[in-house]
């Protein structure tokens, strides 16, 4: 597991300088590795898949014309997470000024939850996905983004460490706390799908 | 209980990443004669599995990667950024180099003749761009480059087209014929036999043909979709 992840590391770092150097499809290379840890940060916000995507493809247009702002191009994952959560919060902003500007009220829960269905796997409802994604989204932020960037990321503790420059121990440590949080939220949905 | 101490620590190691192969076999052999230990090991894989369902996203990582690369192509080099700043004196030189090469080509009455000699033939064929939403991008036969597309621009064999997210076209064919493009999908006309084919590498198309037609096929990945009615919608996953 670590040997792979030394070798997932090195190779983001030879994708991100051949993607300064001009190669379009080894960035190409990069939005495929993080791209569903990127929607799920953007989700684990805005509880709108489709709205997700548009954010998770921006944050990548956005790391692709920064990139040569990247100091460390082996922490190119953490960095990308980090533009994917303030494009999140960009967006957020722009909702608010709109609605604002129109006077709008928000929308109410029921039409949120008439979105499509966005898993292939058909072991959850959409409703008891919706349950794990507000679930996932009330942790505190430094535990979300940890859970999201060790399940939906493939990066292991050590890995994410290194990503956002934090200590391994720190990270082991939110992360158990935070696996602690869902463990006990999430008990009644766990103990359905076991049944 | 002591000995179960030790395999709590290893589920640890399973949650974060960090488990080696070894010591997963030794956690496995642990859980077959201990129920408690399987219980919570399978609790814990069951959590991060429910996270990793609940949070998939519909558009697949490979057509994601496809989709950010017609955007960027689509852009101008400069929106781009990246490359342009590191390369920026080179492209600089580049200019400079080019602009030079663009009056000597003018002052000697040859601009550019040279270059389009270089080109493969475009063969155009009977059919247009007859709608279009949002980013749709061709690349020609012989060219790298992806263009944005355009209604009403002619159509050549050879030509591939990319519909974005949330993007689409319409392809009039001769004979009132359409075929519709939807987002996320990639088309291309190749010559087959002599006769214009479309090839759908993924996504997905619906054609809507005169009745009575002739022959009509649309190649996929996975085989060729003859059309025997006058309406079928082709879908390659």
């Amino acid at each position: 597991m670590s040997n792979e992840g030394r070798q997932a590391e090195s190779s983001d770092e030879r994708l991100v300088r051949a993607a300064l150097a001009g190669d379009l499809a080894a960035f190409g290379t990069l939005v495929e590795r993080y791209w569903n840890m990127a929607f799920a940060l953007a989700l684990s916000r805005t509880s709108d898949p489709q709205g997700a995507e548009d954010i998770a493809q921006e944050s990548f247009l956005k790391a692709y014309s920064q990139l040569h702002s990247l100091r460390d191009p082996s922490r190119f994952a953490g960095w990308v997470g980090r533009i994917a959560v303030q494009q999140c919060t960009d967006a957020a902003r722009k909702h608010r000024r709109r609605r604002a500007a129109l006077g709008a009220r928000a929308r109410p829960a029921g039409e949120r939850d008439a979105t499509p269905v966005y898993s292939s796997n058909p072991g959850l409802t959409e409703t008891q996905m919706q349950f794990v994604r507000k679930t996932v989204g009330r942790l505190p932020e430094k535990f979300r983004n940890l859970v999201i960037m060790r399940f939906m990321g493939g990066l292991s503790a050590v890995q994410i460490a290194q990503q956002l420059g934090q200590r391994p121990g720190t990270v082991r440590v939110r992360l158990h706390r935070a696996y602690k949080i869902l463990r006990k939220d999430l008990a009644p949905l766990l103990e359905e799908v076991e049944s | 209980m002591s000995d179960c101490r030790r395999y709590e620590e290893l589920i640890e190691r399973y949650l974060d990443g960090t488990i080696a192969d070894s010591q997963l076999a030794e956690l496995e052999a642990h859980t077959q004669g201990c129920e408690p230990c399987r219980l919570e090991f399978e609790r814990c894989v069951l959590l991060g599995e429910t996270i990793r369902e609940s949070f998939a996203p519909g558009l697949a990582a490979e057509r994601a990667g496809a989709s950010v690369l017609a955007e960027l192509a689509a852009q101008p080099q400069q929106r781009r950024g990246g490359p342009w700043l590191l390369w920026g004196r080179v492209a600089a030189a580049a200019c400079v180099l080019l602009a030079i090469g663009c009056l000597a080509g003018f002052v000697l009455g040859r601009g550019g003749a040279a270059k389009e000699s270089q080109r493969p033939p475009l063969t155009q064929v009977p059919v247009q761009v007859a709608e279009l939403h949002g980013t749709v991008l061709v690349r020609h036969q012989g060219c790298d480059v992806w263009q944005a597309l355009e209604t009403g621009s002619d159509v050549c064999l050879g030509d591939t087209f990319h519909s974005t997210a949330k993007s689409g076209f319409v392809l009039q064919l001769a004979k009132d014929s359409t075929i519709e493009v939807d987002q996320n999908s990639m088309l291309a006309l190749k010559s087959y036999n002599g006769q214009t084919q479309f090839f759908l590498a993924h996504g997905e198309c619906t054609a809507n043909l005169e009745s009575p037609h002739g022959p009509f096929f649309i190649s996929t990945p996975h085989g060729r979709v003859e059309a025997l009615g006058t309406e079928f919608t082709v879908t390659v996953e």
